[in-house]
């Protein structure tokens, strides 16, 4: 058994407050780990601290065997990371496709001089990456929304859209915070449907959802939070027969 | 057609026909002269739109980079006899180690706190500039030589507005291109989301520092430019007032559009010309249409009219 993400210790304090508490857990390559928790459990905060956006008070994590202390944002997306938000970090002032193509950045060909000048390499490569931006906003279901301005979709587009700028980098891990909050039944169905097409594509998916009914579809494993801490981890069978996790969270839902 | 009549390529053509056309209208002197001025403001507006415009970070002390800029070279050049052509790319190279100097300290501020500092940034340089008067001749300024091409004086008003149409051309070409490139859309990430860009694999902090100093160095070349042009230069070159002035441009044009920041240039430096007539009402009735263009095309006036234009093309 690989581990694609591994943490030990994981801890993360804001004043009092233990938003992650002593976690140490790791991540199968090539599966579906959800993290469920009731608010306020440190879903996001866990998130945030993998994928950089935080520095851990304690504890570390690796990816590939490799400790990430002290990594920004930046060089773990190089490290194969990449996520969606809770609330939606969409670029407003972009169109649609333009959003997906700043996902792709790292495989971009970044010389400012080249920039500048437009050197005929750069526009092939800036052709290839619209060509591959709008295969993916197919691939995510905004085919046809390709030419708009990020500002005129849907809150359920710009859901998607998140998706399909994550997916540009050809992430190794990809991490999704709530892709389902306020959609409706139609619309978290089509979500579950893209995160199996994706988890399909060999990407490792650590899914943060408070829908059950998509969790418990679509997971491989499952890690329960409660203020912070571990309060079980397993397959959907073992989680949902978890005495700890029924008198907790579920019984309570 | 109404994507290439709406795309930046079209608006570079007809900058340059309206730039080469141009000078039948010119009259007198005194018409080069004010066409010379309109160019300087635009090619400054258009660096700083990429700040300001596209990276979403504030400067308010723009006008101490161009000031700077008119300085270095006119003082190499009037006082320790540099050519030039020499004392011109130095100015270039001071203004842009500072602006990379004080970015990183600078840039991790925003908002308010940006706004802030920029502006006390450029006041420091207008400081210096009045006070160091063994250097600058303090506030009364400094007389500066023409450019010297091998032996040739670059004089007159219509080699000027030829060079600096030039320049605006240029600049105009490099933004547009640099704006539509994997460059230019991490700079717009930047403002768009900040995280996002972080976690798409932006170097923000890289990113904003770099156009910061890019920014910065095209005004340093207007400035080292209009010292030698106008062969005189005061502190108030890189004064507050010239800061605001920038960055009124490029909100009144339009944030976020190249061609924005020229018009904006444009209007802001003609208005005060025309207004003349109005005597002591010159400043509220400037200040009135500035204040309607903002109510009534909150967007700035390019973004609006092109939205306009493309409905009116569908
Ligand atoms: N930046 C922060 N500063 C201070 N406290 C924070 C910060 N971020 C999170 N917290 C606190 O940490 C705890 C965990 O928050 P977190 O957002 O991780 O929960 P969550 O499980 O994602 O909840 P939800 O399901 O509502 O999204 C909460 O008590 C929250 O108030
Ligand atoms: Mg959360």
């Amino acid at each position: 058994m690989t581990h694609l993400l591994e943490t030990s210790n994981l801890t993360k304090t804001f004043g009092g407050v233990h938003a992650v508490a002593d976690l140490s857990f790791g991540v199968e390559a090539g599966a579906i780990q959800a993290i469920i928790g009731p608010n306020g459990a440190g879903k996001t905060t866990l998130i945030n601290l993998l994928t950089g956006i935080y520095t851990p008070s304690a504890g570390d994590v690796r990816i590939d065997g490799r400790d990430t202390r002290g990594l920004p944002p930046h060089r773990l997306a190089g490290l194969g990371l990449s996520r969606t938000f809770q609330n939606l970090q969409i670029c407003m002032n972009m169109s649609a496709l333009e959003n997906v193509m700043v996902g792709r950045h790292l495989r971009m060909n970044r010389s400012f001089t080249a920039a500048l000048l437009r050197l005929p390499a750069l526009r092939r490569g800036d052709a290839d990456c619209r060509r591959r931006a709008a295969e993916l906003m197919d691939f995510v279901g905004l085919g046809d929304l390709t030419e708009r301005d990020a500002d005129t979709l849907s809150y359920g587009a710009l859901k998607r859209l998140e998706i399909a700028r994550a997916l540009a980098s050809e992430p190794k891990l990809l991490l999704l915070d709530e892709p389902a909050a306020g959609l409706n039944a139609n619309e978290t169905a089509a979500i579950e449907t893209l995160i199996r097409r994706v988890a399909e594509l060999g990407i490792t998916v650590i899914l943060v959802e408070h829908d059950m009914k998509l969790v418990m579809a679509i997971s491989d494993r499952i890690l329960v939070l409660d203020h912070g801490k571990q309060l079980a981890i397993g397959t959907p069978a073992e989680v949902r027969a978890d005495p700890a996790v029924i008198s907790a969270y579920l019984g309570a839902a | 057609m109404r994507n290439w009549i709406l795309s930046g390529r079209a608006g570079l053509l007809l900058l340059a026909v309206v730039l080469a056309l141009a000078p039948l209208g010119f009259g007198n002197p005194y018409h080069y002269d004010i066409a010379i001025h309109v160019l300087i403001n635009a090619i400054v507006a258009v660096g700083l739109n990429l700040l300001v415009g596209y990276a979403g970070q504030v400067s308010l002390g723009h006008a101490g980079f161009f000031g700077l800029g008119a300085y270095v070279t006119g003082i190499l050049s009037a006082h320790y006899g540099w050519h030039t052509l020499l004392s011109i790319p130095m100015a270039l190279v001071v203004v842009a180690v500072l602006a990379f100097a004080v970015a990183r300290p600078i840039l991790r501020l925003s908002g308010h706190y940006l706004a802030m500092a920029t502006l006390g940034l450029g006041i420091l340089i207008t400081i210096v500039l009045r006070t160091e008067g063994w250097l600058t001749g303090g506030p009364d300024g400094m007389i500066v030589p023409p450019i010297e091409i091998l032996g040739w004086q670059l004089f007159g008003e219509a080699y000027w507005y030829a060079l600096m149409a030039a320049l605006l051309v240029l600049a105009v070409w490099l933004a547009l291109n640099l704006i539509d490139s994997p460059v230019g859309r991490a700079l717009r990430a930047v403002h768009g989301s900040d995280v996002a860009a972080q976690v798409a694999g932006v170097n923000t902090t890289r990113y904003k520092v770099l156009i910061f100093v890019v920014s910065a160095v095209f005004a340093a070349l207007t400035g080292a430019l209009t010292a030698h042009y106008s062969g005189f230069i005061t502190p108030d070159l890189g004064g507050f007032m010239r800061s605001i002035e920038f960055v009124t441009m490029v909100v009144l044009g339009g944030m976020a559009s190249t061609f924005g920041a020229i018009v904006g240039a444009l209007v802001l430096t003609l208005l005060p010309q025309l207004l003349t007539g109005f005597d002591e009402l010159e400043m509220v009735v400037f200040g009135a249409v500035l204040m309607a263009v903002i109510i009534f095309m909150p967007r700035g006036l390019v973004p609006s009219l092109r939205t306009l234009i493309g409905r009116f093309l569908r």
